[in-house]
């Protein structure tokens, strides 16, 4: 169902990238890019807001003719980024939403690693399986 | 309407339209002089109103946008300019006429209109036209800003008529229904006096009033003729309209809210061009209080003529919000309409805008997605260019940079899309560098140095690959080098093994035309391209600078270095001057290099390229010193592991050294990298002092040069080695020759040695040498030889370490035994009677041939030229390996006495363990010859040697010495003065070689006492005439002989009393001896004596006499009684001369 899943540093470079393989991979770089626009758009004015009442996930960050974008953050301004298919209407805010809570819990066990490098790249084979999983998951 | 104004601003609606145009051939240059003029009055305060009049210019503008005109004013043309050349009268009438055709084109809309003629003079000039104005030339011509004014005036009056006209249109006449272009067929034979189509008359008049309005500077009058419309329209569903006068009342209320302006650069100007912006809040704030009327209140049919300044009202005004809210439901509107996207488009842009100023991103990023789907008819290619790069100026706006980077790179694709027929590359290029912060990617590889790059390295690849294409097509090699070499750099990480060979392939391909460089590129545009150091092609992960090789390593005289160390401090140690040591060793590395003389440095290099990695001219970067860099050029195997690389230069002046980097050329390009900037590189210091020139030496011998090297020992690495071998005992001499190459005059050298293995004893010095010959010949010039001579004595034990003692004292032929016979007459026994343990000879024979080596050290210090003043010198070790092959051995070694007490025979068995025929010869002595592996007895009569004359060993030595090593010392000086008496002297005739053969290590204590004289001297006299040897003493027969016996006590003690028996007796040659001699010989008095006891150096002497009856060889046997012989004395000591008396008959 998503065609790209993106985590992104805090300081907005590329933690993990991934997308359908078939795809013009670039093209799914540059959407994920542009797309930080927004998640910078929508944190800062989120910033005002308490830190608890936070809601992490941010919704969809734009559309495109075939493509949706959503955006997700944790509370130590890491973004998650997916890109689905705007064809797959079936899609529903909460499965979404869950997607996103499976990717953070990913993500978690990956920073338990004693041996992963905060910052480096994302090499995980777990996480790279869960991310497979999620892609490939028939709508 | 087809071709959106993508500058448009909500201000806009306010401005009146003015198109400049040139007429006829006007230079570009000289029309846009005077446009700019023109362009300066922009707005106008008329002078009887507080209002102000906005004029927007523009040289072109398409008619069929002026088709609708009636729907917003704004876009009408209602002035036109037109600028001409004309030199004479006679072109006037055709100039003119051209004017009028112009004229033609924005016909129906214009209000007025001006010709400016230059260069025109005489009496066509001097008619005094309303709308034409002459001017002799381009640079004469100050009043024109005058005539603008004016012409701006006669526009303000016609609009200001037209406003008066259209709002006091009473509702009993027909108001005429205002169309765009494209609804004109839509109305035909509509029913015209239906209600519905006259309200839709009336609000589209309204809006148009309000439009009017605006545009004559009556804000507050043009919000309530929109509010009208609004409601007029919005109940006769005319959605074009009504979206048209809710952006209306949007860019109303905008104007209201932001004097500033939105449209950026407009807005400025119009800041700058008076305080009007202020003037304009304060005429309507005041009124924005005072009095609220509702608009229900105004009467739908009748248009009150003075709704204007008393009626000011914030409340008709829409708040911020609402603004946004508004032209959210003009746009809507507009959309409806597929001819109205243009419109559509720009009401988009001009909310966006508003909501820039008003930092709603999110909202406006909103308006400009749906901007991106307005689609408009085919757009050529330069219009697509202009939208993408206007898209990617409104992102930016609104903060969005990377989408703004991405629109800019789609719109610098597009200025080069393969339907162009001209691709404009530099467009391209700039476009694209614009980009660049964007993809925050900066061009400088500083930024790239502090670790592994983190960024979108797909994406910023894409980009660079993008813009090396770019330059490339521009036509700027340099650039793309630049680029592309800046590609390798940064993205090395990130580029599959496939990419890596295609970038080098065409970096090395561009490199071929234009080699990259290290020296900053600036752009036209002022953009500094830094150069890029290829820092990991090599990757170098070491850098160790090398000490010259210990030959040539300089060394500080000693004194020196101790007057340093004590300047420094005066404690030994202190650990806050040793932390501070420690911190100056990181920088200064603790050895020198030396002025002249070539310098390594070593890295370790790493190649990540799939491929085999050339790098050329590789050489180092210093500082501080004058330095002759060596390049050297290497290639490394594709993936290698650390490689290592030695770099070498030669310092030419002194001071000290900073290895900064190193310089390299890969693929073309030249890199200087700086160990500064390098990640994760392990220098152990890279400061070194260098210090003046030295002479450099340089050795050979006559000896062969020798495979072996010595075993290091103490540290002293040794330059060369020359190997010889030796027999036992010989000398050899050794010719160096010193052979200056350095530069510097070699002006002092001192030799010293040192033996490396001490298993062996030695006797004699191994190595001796006289300096002062080769002295003689200093300083020796650069390219000067000298030469030394050095002797090689190989000097160890000739005994062959058999228990020599033992057999001594089975030998028959031993000590205290009176000999009988002299041992010249003893004949030499063959070899196989004289050993019987011949089997275990030849094993022992076996185990002693075997080599023994001597290793020695010969160490030249050397110093000259300007290192000598300050005290440096030089060390060259020559290593020196001596085989030693055994020549002779002494099997054994005994004595026997000799007839006189002061001389002894010394016996030698001495063995030729060589394989050749060897002669022995001793002092005073016959040869000896002696074949292959024989042994042979050897006597030599010696001479006892009196030990004590010699002088104890040196008394300072000997008082810490402990009584062991003094007897072993003493015993060794007594060998040495043995071996010097001797002198046994061997030669190999067939090897023309000789030597010395030494008995010093084979003397024991027990040979050492045979060789002493006695301490006891005994001398018998005979008539007054000493007797010993041989030599018989005379006497007459028949006369008393006095028989003297004297002892000399020179040991440490006293002797005695002795009892002596005087024995006379005939030796008649055959074995008998006759003791009875009572009859020939009688004592004249007691044949027995009485000797005192002597004490030490004392003497003493007793008398007796003998007389001879008959003539004939007697011999005097002296006895100690057998009682009064001290017992603890040695024999040896009481060993008297025999005597023999030949008495003769006396000549009468």
């Amino acid at each position: 169902m998503a065609v790209c899943i993106a985590v992104i540093a805090k300081e907005n470079y590329p933690l993990y990238i991934r997308s359908t393989p078939m795809e013009n991979e670039l093209k799914f770089h540059y959407m994920v890019h542009t797309s930080l626009d927004v998640v910078d758009e929508k944190i800062s004015a989120m910033g005002k807001a308490l830190v608890d009442q936070r809601e992490l996930y941010l919704g969809l960050l734009y559309p495109t003719e075939d493509y949706k974008v959503y955006g997700y953050v944790t509370n130590s301004k890491v973004k998650f980024v997916m890109v689905v298919d705007s064809s797959n209407t079936a899609l529903r805010d909460n499965e979404i939403r869950s997607m996103f809570r499976k990717l953070h819990n990913s993500y978690t066990d990956v920073m338990c690693n004693p041996f992963y490098n905060p910052g480096d790249r994302i090499q995980s084979r777990v996480f790279d399986n869960m991310v497979t999983s999620m892609m490939i998951q028939v709508c | 309407m087809s071709v959106p104004d993508y500058m448009q601003c909500a201000e806009d609606h306010q401005t009146l339209l003015v198109v400049v145009q040139p007429v006829g051939i006007v230079s570009e240059e000289n029309f846009f002089r005077i446009y700019k003029r023109i362009c300066s009055v922009s707005q106008l305060s008329m002078r009887d109103s507080q209002r102000a009049l906005f004029i927007r210019y523009r040289h072109h503008y398409p008619p069929e946008n002026n088709e609708w005109g009636d729907f917003q004013t704004h876009r009408k043309v209602v002035g036109l300019i037109t600028i001409t050349d004309c030199f004479s009268a006679k072109d006037w009438p055709q100039t003119f006429e051209k004017f009028h055709v112009q004229k033609e084109i924005y016909g129906s809309t214009l209000y007025d209109s001006r010709l400016f003629v230059f260069g025109l003079q005489g009496e066509v000039a001097e008619q005094p036209r309303p709308d034409v104005a002459f001017y002799p030339s381009y640079e004469d011509c100050d009043s024109v800003e005058k005539c603008i004014e004016d012409f701006i005036e006669s526009l303000f009056i016609v609009l200001e008529s037209k406003r008066l006209d259209r709002a006091t249109d009473k509702s009993g006449d027909k108001i005429p229904l205002l169309c765009v272009p494209f609804e004109k067929k839509d109305f035909v034979g509509l029913d015209t006096d239906s209600r519905h189509y006259k309200k839709r008359c009336q609000g589209r008049m309204r809006k148009h009033v309000g439009d009017l309005c605006l545009q004559a500077g009556m804000l507050q009058d043009s919000l309530v003729h929109y509010h009208m419309s609004v409601e007029l329209l919005r109940s006769v569903n005319d959605f074009l309209w009504l979206g048209a006068a809710l952006e209306g009342l949007c860019s109303a209320s905008v104007i209201y809210h932001y004097p500033g302006g939105t449209g950026g650069k407009t807005g400025a100007r119009r800041l700058q061009g008076s305080s009007l912006p202020a003037e304009a809040a304060n005429r309507h704030r005041p009124g924005a209080q005072e009095v609220l009327i509702d608009p229900g209140a105004l009467t739908t049919n009748g248009i009150n003529p003075d709704t204007s300044a008393e009626i000011g009202r914030a409340k008709n005004c829409l708040s911020p919000e609402d603004i946004i809210d508004k032209y959210k439901e003009a746009i809507s509107y507009y959309s409806k309409y597929k001819n109205a996207g243009v419109i559509e488009l720009e009401a988009c842009v001009k909310a966006v805008r508003v909501l820039a100023i008003q930092k709603r991103s999110m909202e406006a990023s909103e308006f400009l997605q749906n901007a991106v789907y307005i689609n408009l008819r085919q757009l050529s290619e330069e219009e697509k260019i202009q939208r993408y790069s206007i898209l990617s100026e409104l992102y930016e706006l609104i903060g969005f940079h990377r989408k703004s980077a991405f629109f800019k790179r789609v719109a610098a694709m597009q200025c080069v899309a393969p339907s162009i027929s001209e691709p404009g590359w530099r467009a391209c290029y700039k476009l694209l560098l614009e980009t660049l912060p964007g993809y925050s990617l900066s061009l400088d590889p500083k930024d790239f140095n502090k670790g592994t790059h983190r960024g979108w390295a797909a994406v910023q690849m894409r980009l660079l690959h993008e813009l090396v294409y770019a330059s490339r097509r521009m036509g700027n090699p340099a650039l793309s080098v630049r680029h592309l070499s800046f590609l390798l750099q940064t993205m090395l990480d990130f580029l599959s093994d496939q990419e890596k060979k295609d970038v080098t392939q065409s970096l090395e391909n561009y490199t071929s035309k234009c080699p990259g460089t290290m020296e900053l590129l600036t752009l036209p545009d002022g953009l500094m391209l830094p150069p890029v150091p290829f820092t990991k092609l090599p990757i170098v992960k070491h850098v160790k600078l090398l000490s010259l090789p210990t030959s040539l390593r300089p060394q500080k005289m000693k004194s020196l270095l101790g007057q340093n160390m004590s300047t420094k401090s005066p404690f030994i140690y202190s650990p806050i001057i040793a932390h501070n040591r420690g911190e100056e060793k990181n920088k200064k590395i603790d050895f020198q290099w030396v002025q002249g003389d070539v310098c390594e440095v070593q890295l370790m290099v790493y190649n990540p390229m799939p491929f085999e990695l050339r790098v050329e001219n590789m050489g180092l970067l210093t500082s501080g010193v004058e330095f002759e860099a060596l390049p050297a050029a290497l290639s490394l195997p594709a993936e290698s592991g650390l490689y290592p690389v030695t770099l070498v230069g030669v310092p030419q002046t002194t001071g000290t050294i900073t290895v900064n980097g190193y310089r390299t050329t890969v693929f073309g390009i030249f890199s200087d990298c700086l160990l500064d900037n390098l990640l994760g590189v392990k220098t152990s210091g890279s400061t070194v002092e260098v210090i003046p020139a030295l002479p450099r030496l340089q050795i050979s011998t006559s000896l062969p040069r020798s495979a072996h090297s010595l075993q290091p020992s103490s540290g002293d690495e040794i330059s060369t080695n020359v190997s010889v071998q030796l027999y036992n005992g010989e000398t050899q001499k050794l010719i160096i020759t010193l052979e200056n190459i350095g530069m510097e005059p070699l002006e002092t050298l001192e030799v010293t040695s040192k033996i490396l293995s001490t298993k062996e004893k030695l006797y004699g010095d191994f190595l001796s040498w006289k300096l002062e010959e080769t002295l003689a010949q200093f300083p020796l010039q650069p390219g000067k030889v000298a030469t030394l001579a050095v002797s090689i004595k190989a000097k160890l034990d000739f005994s062959c370490q058999e228990n020599l003692l033992q057999d001594l004292s089975d030998d028959g032929l031993s000590v205290s035994g009176f000999p009988l016979s002299s041992p010249f007459r003893q004949v030499v026994r063959p070899r196989m009677e004289s050993r019987p343990a011949t089997a275990s000879e030849g094993s022992k024979v076996g185990d002693l041939s075997h080599l023994k080596t001597l290793e020695a050290v010969l160490s030249f210090k050397y110093s000259g030229g300007p290192g000598h003043v300050e005290g440096y010198y030089r060390n060259l070790s020559l290593g020196l390996h001596v085989e030693v092959e055994p020549s002779v051995f002494f099997t054994r070694v005994s004595t026997l006495p000799a007839t006189s007490t002061r001389q002894c025979h010394l016996l030698l068995d001495i063995f030729n363990s060589t394989e050749h025929e060897l002669t022995v010869s001793a002092r005073h002595n016959e040869e000896l010859i002696l074949h292959a592996s024989e042994c042979q007895r050897m006597a030599i009569q010696v001479d006892k040697f009196n030990f004590e004359s010699v002088p104890e060993s040196p008394g300072e030595k000997g008082q810490f010495a402990s009584p062991k090593q003094l007897e072993e010392e003493r015993q060794e000086a007594r060998g040495l003065e043995i071996n010097s008496k001797l002198d046994i002297h061997w030669r190999i005739p067939s090897l023309k070689r000789s030597g010395e053969a030494s008995v010093e290590g084979l003397l024991n204590q027990l040979i050492l006492e045979h060789l002493q004289l006695a301490p006891l001297q005994w001398d018998v006299l005979v008539g007054g005439q000493l007797c010993d040897c041989d030599a018989a003493a005379a006497c007459p027969v028949g006369d008393p002989v006095r028989l003297e016996v004297r002892l000399t006590n020179q040991s440490p003690r006293s002797v005695g009393p002795f009892a002596l028996t005087v024995v006379p007796f005939q030796d008649h040659q055959n074995g008998v001896r006759n003791y009875d001699l009572q009859d020939t010989v009688s004592f004249v008095g007691s044949s027995t004596f009485c000797l005192e006891a002597v004490q030490p150096s004392g003497q003493s002497a007793c008398l007796g006499a003998l007389l001879f009856l008959y003539t004939g060889d007697f011999f005097l046997h002296i006895r100690f009684q057998e009682d009064s012989r001290s017992k603890e004395l040695p024999p040896s000591w009481f060993c008297l001369p025999s005597v023999h008396v030949r008495a003769l008959e006396v000549q009468a």
